[in-house]
């Protein structure tokens, strides 16, 4: 695994603007509700791999996109990105010695965090959206993270 | 707190709290001023002209595909859509010659009753953008916004009936949010014997309820609900659903009634914006509420002013209710 000593920019801004591209791309509606968070596994990942790259404020603008291509009030994803990004960083370490199993079950605990700010601040301005299936994001997330983690891992 | 401030290999304190606070304040302030002000609809209209680029990425190769797949169609093929096309015109204009007489004579009984319902004035067609926006609302991204005119609230239709209204507007592009949306809600009327009452999105874009009805209520399966014009948002007589099915429980006071939206939800591409004639348009309030604003609202006449009463703002229940 890569260190900070490096920062990779470019990497991270291209696979921040691909994961961007993957979370409007048009799927079948059955196929839809089961879309992993993409930017926000990238997110997670950089936030791990080279947090002084700009982890945070990678989180702070990813977020922003994510509010501006489908959020309903903006700042929601940029503050629930931030602040797991956050809780990332902090974890990191301990991140980088575990397995892909508990790698991929701290991932998990990490995205339904997320999605409960989201839903926590869609309520909180009057938007609620009860939709079970909303849950099953997290779960294909944590699912994919090992593939995500071998394939950025691969990045020049 | 102290656990926070980790220290990198190189010793240098990373200053993660100080940041993850900074950014995250930054973020509620900004859910605070969309809000509850809008003092973010410039920035915002401003700062998705960035994300613009990207959209345009993502649907331009879906948008390819379907002109590939058009260019390479067979002559045949040509030949029997255009057949079939011509077939459909002449049906059209043969519905159409008594048209322009009944709209006169309609108006002109309107008139005596002093009751003109809105009228559209002006269309414009919208291109549906090839993105998913949000899993779980029922919205679509047109390639109208601002700089074409489109204002939230907007009645927008396709070639079947009403389509949904504008939620959102940006600078080149607006967010539609569909009949379907469960969070939407359109004042509507049975063509057969004028009833009105409310058609209510379920978030399945192939069925809406009306859930408003009393069991008594005159509604049969088959029956051809058209926009009321109530409210001003929408135009009047426009086809917005057939009752599917009508469920009566003799233990309920409200009937079931299942509706199947006249527009094709899930397979329009062109959208029409709508422009009512100004002088019909004199209550300027969306016409739409959702459905907790009248809980009593079996009576159909609770409709009227219900939605007459109902501030411009919180009549749109476009999920931004600022």
């Amino acid at each position: 695994m890569m260190r900070d000593d490096q920062p990779r920019r470019l990497p991270m801004v291209f696979s921040a603007l691909l994961a961007l591209a993957l979370a409007v791309i048009p799927l079948p509606g059955p196929v839809d509700a089961f879309r992993p968070d993409f930017l926000v596994l990238v997110v997670f990942y950089w936030s791990i791999e080279s947090p002084r790259a700009g982890g945070l404020t990678l989180a702070f603008i990813a977020g922003l996109a994510l509010d501006l291509v489908r959020g309903m009030v903006l700042g929601q994803h940029a503050l629930a990105l931030t602040l797991t990004a956050a809780w990332a960083t902090h974890l990191r370490l301990r991140l980088r010695v575990f397995s892909l199993v508990s790698q991929s079950l701290t991932i998990l605990a990490l995205l339904t965090g997320y999605q409960f700010l989201l839903f926590w601040i869609d309520g909180a301005t009057g938007n609620p959206v009860t939709n079970w299936s909303r849950w099953l994001a997290p779960v294909v997330g944590a699912l994919i993270w090992p593939l995500m983690n071998g394939l950025l891992g691969r990045a020049p | 707190m102290v656990a926070f401030r980790n220290t990198d290999a190189s010793g240098r304190t990373s200053g993660l709290l100080l940041r993850c606070v900074l950014y995250s304040l930054l973020a509620l302030g900004l859910i605070i001023f969309d809000k509850r002000y809008d003092h973010l609809g410039q920035i915002r209209r401003f700062l998705s002209v960035a994300a613009y680029p990207v959209q345009l990425a993502v649907a331009s190769p879906f948008e390819g595909w379907d002109w590939f797949r058009e260019s390479v169609t067979s002559r045949q093929s040509m030949r029997a859509e255009q057949a079939k096309l011509q077939a459909e015109l002449r049906l059209a204009n043969f519905r159409l010659q008594r048209y322009e007489a009944v709209e006169a004579e309609s108006q002109r009984l309107r008139a005596l009753r002093d009751n003109t319902a809105d009228v559209a004035a002006r269309f414009v067609i919208g291109d549906i953008m090839d993105l998913d926006l949000d899993a779980f609302r029922e919205r679509v991204l047109v390639d109208k916004g601002a700089r074409d005119g489109v204002f939230v609230g907007q009645a927008v239709l396709d070639s079947g009936g009403v389509f949904g209204q504008v939620a959102r507007v940006e600078q080149v592009t607006s967010e539609v949010i569909l009949l379907s949306d469960a969070a939407h809600a359109i004042p509507v009327q049975i063509n057969r014997n004028g009833l009105r009452t409310i058609a209510v999105g379920t978030g399945d874009m192939t069925r809406l309820k009306l859930p408003y009805l009393p069991t008594s209520a005159d509604v049969v399966a088959g029956d051809l609900l058209v926009t009321s014009g109530l409210g001003g948002g929408f135009p009047a007589g426009y086809p917005v659903g057939t009752v599917a099915e009508v469920r009566r429980d003799p233990a309920q006071s409200l009937a079931d009634v299942d509706v199947r939206p006249a527009a094709a939800l899930d397979r329009s591409r062109e959208l029409m914006f709508v422009w009512l004639k100004p002088s019909a348009a004199t209550t300027a309030d969306g016409s739409t509420h959702a459905a907790d604003d009248s809980p009593a609202a079996n009576a159909p006449a609770a409709a009227k002013p219900a939605a007459k009463a109902a501030p411009p703002q919180s009549a749109h229940p476009g999920g931004n209710p600022r």
